[in-house]
């Protein structure tokens, strides 16, 4: 087994790709000469290969896949070429499951007593650093590119169902609780602020009570309703569309646990029960 | 819509493939609607398994199932469409030819392939020097309209795990981390964007990985 910090360390700057022209060189000599290292190189690769989970699909031109035949050496024979010969760029409409619930949006007004609520926002960001949230900004789009690059109009953007379309940043939270998985994550559109809340825990409200998500900012004072968290696995809203964006960004989310349908006077009736905030990882790039 | 044209090609499958055949079948029964590109880890594993034996058919379907995705992760990095199908066009000769290499237990189907064309994309992106990337356009504006694709996009526990673990770090780190993955930045573009001398990046990055390496238990 590696122990080497120098070689640790290496293996894990090769796999996160900041190693210079150079230094790829000699490390790619050592994972020729050296299976452990290679191994650890690997094992790096595929511990971050999960990050492009997050990355929005592009359909490449139909004739790469002609140019892969061709370097591979296929045979083609018995094939009649259906899939570059027919891209339909077609955008597939969103998933059904995903409902906006359709129960009241209630951004309440608040008198100012938002004190108590300061606290349990400091309080919350503490827990926060345990907390992960992360932006993908879906920058990279065919349209985007300079224009003498461009593939032509009619395969110019497929859109793959999968990973719908690329989109603009966006803002992930994961609402949990301090040392525990996450219950709920938070997904906020940076254009259109709609957030999307995700059930991914067991978490479930107490019989006759519901989940209620709350946006806490110090620029806000009291803490401010997003609306019940409905029953299904995808709340979807547009109520952050109300907020300014530097407050979407940096505020803390909390649910907490309400009288059926929310709560009644607009302010929270306790302690957040998961909590988490957006941090910003990819922000747009501007070189 | 896509699903239909490529479902000859499953019903194929179906006739050439006793073997597979639940499988193809599976595939072929898809309901509409359903794309190719959502075809499951495990239809994608016995695909590659598939392909391992030099079998054509599925390995057209194994592309058509992941260019997109691996299109992306590469284009984001290199900025660059003509690069972008070179690095495609050389990471599916190489899946072609390695199939065999892949080993289900340890990697996702996706995550294996994406590592393979990222990794490309970054011998492409060290080699060429600071100055020919810097030349391109980056017309980085982010337009709107999708409603919040990532909120359905796959989340794997380990990806979970590894942003829990990135999000411990301090927040301009986990910009830097980001950052360098996404974008495939080298220390210096990362060092201008931080305005911070280079080593002191060298120096944040390998604390990061550390702390990254210790949180994972790797």
């Amino acid at each position: 087994m590696v122990t080497d910090e120098d070689q640790l360390a290496l293996a894990a700057e090769y796999a996160l790709g900041t190693l210079d022209a150079d230094e790829r060189a000699q490390a790619d000599a050592m994972i020729a000469a050296d299976k452990e290292f290679a191994a650890l190189v690997e094992a790096w690769g595929l511990k971050f290969g999960v990050l492009n989970q997050m990355v929005g699909s592009v359909e490449p031109r139909p004739e790469v896949w002609d140019r892969i035949r061709e370097a591979a050496g296929l045979s083609g024979a018995q094939l009649p070429l259906l899939l570059p010969e027919t891209p339909q760029p077609v955008v597939e409409p969103p998933p059904a499951e995903i409902t906006p619930v359709a129960d009241r949006g209630n951004i309440v007004a608040f008198p100012r007593e938002g004190r108590r609520w300061r606290t349990i926002a400091a309080a919350t960001s503490a827990i926060a650093a345990a907390l992960i949230a992360l932006v993908v900004t879906q920058v990279v789009r065919p349209d985007l590119l300079p224009e003498g690059l461009r593939p032509a109009p009619r395969t110019q953007v497929v859109q793959v169902p999968a990973a719908p379309a690329p989109a603009p940043a966006q803002y992930v939270a994961l609402l949990q609780k301090d040392g525990g998985g996450p219950a709920f994550i938070l997904t906020v559109d940076g254009a259109s602020r709609n957030f999307t809340v995700r059930k991914v825990g067991d978490a479930a409200p107490e019989p006759g009570k519901s989940f209620e998500l709350w946006v806490i900012s110090d620029r806000l004072g009291p803490p401010r309703s997003l609306g019940v968290i409905g029953n299904g696995d995808f709340t979807s809203r547009p109520t952050l569309a109300a907020y300014d964006p530097n407050i979407v960004k940096n505020a803390t989310y909390a649910v907490t646990l309400e009288p059926q349908g929310g709560s009644l006077n607009g302010k929270p009736s306790g302690e957040p029960v998961f909590a988490g905030k957006l941090i910003e990882a990819v922000p747009a790039e501007k070189r | 819509m896509l699903c239909r044209s490529h479902r000859p090609l499953a019903d194929r499958f179906a006739s050439q493939y006793d073997a597979h055949r639940r499988t193809a079948t599976l595939l072929a029964a898809k309901p509409e609607g359903l794309d190719i590109d959502m075809l499951t880890p495990a239809e994608l594993v016995w695909l590659i398994a598939a392909v391992a034996k030099g079998d054509e058919p599925a390995f057209e379907r194994l592309y058509a199932a992941t260019r997109a995705k691996l299109f992306g992760v590469v284009l984001r990095i290199l900025r660059r469409q003509d690069l972008a199908e070179e690095v495609i066009q050389e990471t599916y000769v190489r899946i072609w030819n390695s199939a065999g290499r892949f080993n289900p237990a340890v990697a996702s189907p996706i995550t294996w392939m994406a590592s393979i064309a990222r990794n490309r994309a970054i011998d492409v992106v060290r080699k060429r020097t600071e100055a020919s990337i810097e030349e391109e356009p980056s017309a980085m504006e982010v337009a709107a309209e999708s409603p919040d694709p990532l909120a359905r996009r796959e989340m794997t526990e380990e990806l979970k795990r590894l942003l829990e673990c990135i999000g411990r770090l301090e927040p301009e780190r986990q910009k830097l981390v980001l950052l360098a993955y996404y974008n495939g930045w080298s220390r210096e573009q990362l060092a201008a964007k931080f305005e911070t001398p280079v080593n002191t990046v060298k120096t944040w990055l390998r604390r990061s990985m550390m702390d990254i390496r210790e949180c994972l238990g790797l």
